[in-house]
């Protein structure tokens, strides 16, 4: 079943086409990946399905409903969830006050607030950092921070923009078990990422994005091998 | 040191009886600089629900203080058969209300402001209420109103408004102390941190800062109506003041901004200093204020709590 379908979606800043008849749906637990080159719009498509920007036409449902035109709070209340690449923590707070306002919110309203706080740290393998400052965290663990957050919301879809961007090998490895842990605990994941391997290792299914377009769709072992993926990032032979 | 729960509040409940019980032994002119830290201490607590718990730093709150002193005014005129103390409730009534109304038609389009906009679109609303007030012949503001004496007359009115201070002070104290700690608290605190974020983890984040706002607004006016009372006859400028307004931010940054009791102390401690070291040398006291309110934040950042929160961290 479908937990998410992006229908014929574009979006257009004044003449520029961001995103241009873009039509895929999402498989309830499964971890997909959307790849592009630099300004394929991969942050745009993620935008506009948390309904922090508005499409020019087409929509996007949700387990079903029609999620476009819906402010973003409410969006977050049906259960999406964002995680973003440069990191958003609110910096005075603890990260445990970080998460909490997670489980405050979201879908998961005020009920078991402390224990779902203490789950999502637990599965983002943050819970030794508990009591400290978000400011004072590393940019590896201000991706976990972030993951914590966004599935203490209690989410069905977790929305994740580049977590492994600018991490080293070890930390790369540590964010994307997290990753198969919180597939693992229910909840859908589509990740925006640049970094190939992990890309590969993780992902059920590949969606490709250039200028704005669907050129690709399939498993990891398929795209990588469609002609349109390899000339969309090194171009083509006879157009040098 | 970490104080238990019980240990708080008995602590709270005692300094409060001991405040209580200032004017039977404090002399007359300390209980009028208790009157002014109370009152300004009231002030500050409701106005960091805004500016220091959802970070919407506002500078023109006096047009809360103005709106509420006036209509208590205007209405108490037409009332003035009631005994005192109905009398009082009804200006108490009628100044919160006006102020949930002001505040409640203003929110939608002036929370749309961020920071510096924010505060300088507030600073215009206390202007133009002000303006509004001294010009529109109805509202008397030029000409003054008067309010009729409801200390009973077995107390001495310095003490009677002392204990109407206090009990406004600990009842907007009350309020920030629950909202802090609920998930409304939690809310404003995130939406202060970052507001975009807060929304996109379902923080309902237009309608948090309009409640914010307009509670904020009604505890600030309801400080105004007893002040009205406290001076007896008050014109546009005795409660329209840029003063107060710069004053309410001044409050939070020296006791520590987004927090509880910040404002409180940074309000006692701004009144002690002005009105007691300060308060013989006249000529001078603005200017030794300011320099001490640069030399007080620049050292301390976070305010007096700041201050303490690193001497505990380093001990």
């Amino acid at each position: 079943m479908s937990i998410l379908a992006v229908d014929h979606l574009s979006k257009n800043f004044r003449g520029l086409a961001a995103i241009s008849d873009v039509t895929f749906e999402i498989e309830a637990g499964s971890i997909t990946s959307i790849i592009g080159p630099n300004g394929a719009g991969k942050s745009t498509m993620f935008n506009l399905i948390t309904g922090y920007l508005a499409p020019t036409s087409g929509s996007v449902s949700f387990q079903g409903r029609r999620i476009t035109g819906m402010p973003t709070n409410r969006i977050a209340e049906l259960g999406v969830a964002r995680a973003f690449q440069i990191a958003r923590p609110f910096r005075e707070l603890s990260v445990h006050e970080n998460v909490r306002i997670g489980a405050l919110f979201g879908k998961a309203g005020p009920r078991d607030v402390e224990a779902t706080t203490v789950r999502a740290l637990q599965l983002a393998n943050i819970s030794d950092l508990s009591r400290q400052a978000a400011s004072a965290l590393t940019v590896g663990q201000l991706r976990h921070l972030e993951v914590a957050r966004a599935i203490a919301t209690r989410a069905d879809l977790l929305l994740a923009d580049e977590p492994c961007a600018g991490l080293n090998p070890t930390e790369t490895a540590a964010m994307i078990n997290v990753l198969r842990q919180v597939r693992s605990s229910g909840v859908t994941v589509v990740l925006v990422e640049h970094d190939m391997p992990s890309v590969m290792e993780v992902s059920d299914r590949i969606l490709v994005l250039d200028a704005g377009r669907l050129i690709a769709d399939g498993a990891p072992a398929t795209v990588a091998n469609d002609p349109k993926v390899i000339a969309a990032y090194l171009g083509t032979p006879d157009a040098a | 040191m970490k104080l238990g729960r019980t240990q708080i509040v008995v602590g709270c409940v005692v300094a409060a009886l001991l405040l209580a019980l200032g004017p039977t032994f404090l002399p007359s002119f300390y209980v009028r600089v208790g009157q002014l830290m109370l009152y300004s201490a009231g002030l500050g607590l409701a106005w960091a629900i805004l500016g220091g718990f959802a970070g919407y730093a506002s500078f023109g709150h006096s047009a809360f203080i103005g709106v509420g002193a006036f209509t208590a005014g205007l209405i108490e005129a037409r009332f003035n058969s009631l005994p005192a103390p109905l009398l009082l409730l009804t200006g108490l009534a009628a100044g919160g209300l006006s102020c949930a109304i002001l505040s409640a038609l203003i929110a939608y389009p002036i929370l749309r402001l961020r920071g510096t906009f924010f505060a300088i679109a507030m600073l215009g609303v206390s202007h133009v209420t002000a303006e509004v007030t001294n010009n529109i012949d109805f509202f008397q503001g030029s000409l003054g109103l008067n309010f009729p004496p409801i200390a009973p007359s077995t107390m001495d009115p310095a003490s009677f408004f002392y204990e109407l201070f206090l009990a406004g002070a600990a009842l907007i104290l009350l309020i920030a102390w629950w909202i802090r700690r609920s998930r409304f608290g939690s809310g404003l605190l995130s939406i202060r941190e970052d507001e975009d974020t807060a929304r996109m983890l379902g923080v309902p984040t237009e309608r948090y800062k309009r409640l914010a706002f307009v509670v904020s607004a009604v505890l600030t006016g309801l400080m105004g109506v007893i002040y009205a009372h406290s001076l007896g006859y008050i014109t546009t400028d005795s409660v329209y003041r840029d003063d107060t307004n710069l004053s309410l931010i001044v409050y939070s940054l020296l006791g520590g901004m987004g927090t509880l009791f910040g404002p409180a102390i940074g309000a006692c401690l701004l009144v002690f200093i002005t009105q007691v070291i300060l308060g013989r040398l006249l000529d001078f006291h603005l200017f030794a204020t300011g320099l001490l309110l640069v030399l007080l934040v620049l050292s301390a950042p976070g305010g007096v709590l700041g201050l303490m929160k690193r001497r505990r961290k380093a001990a």
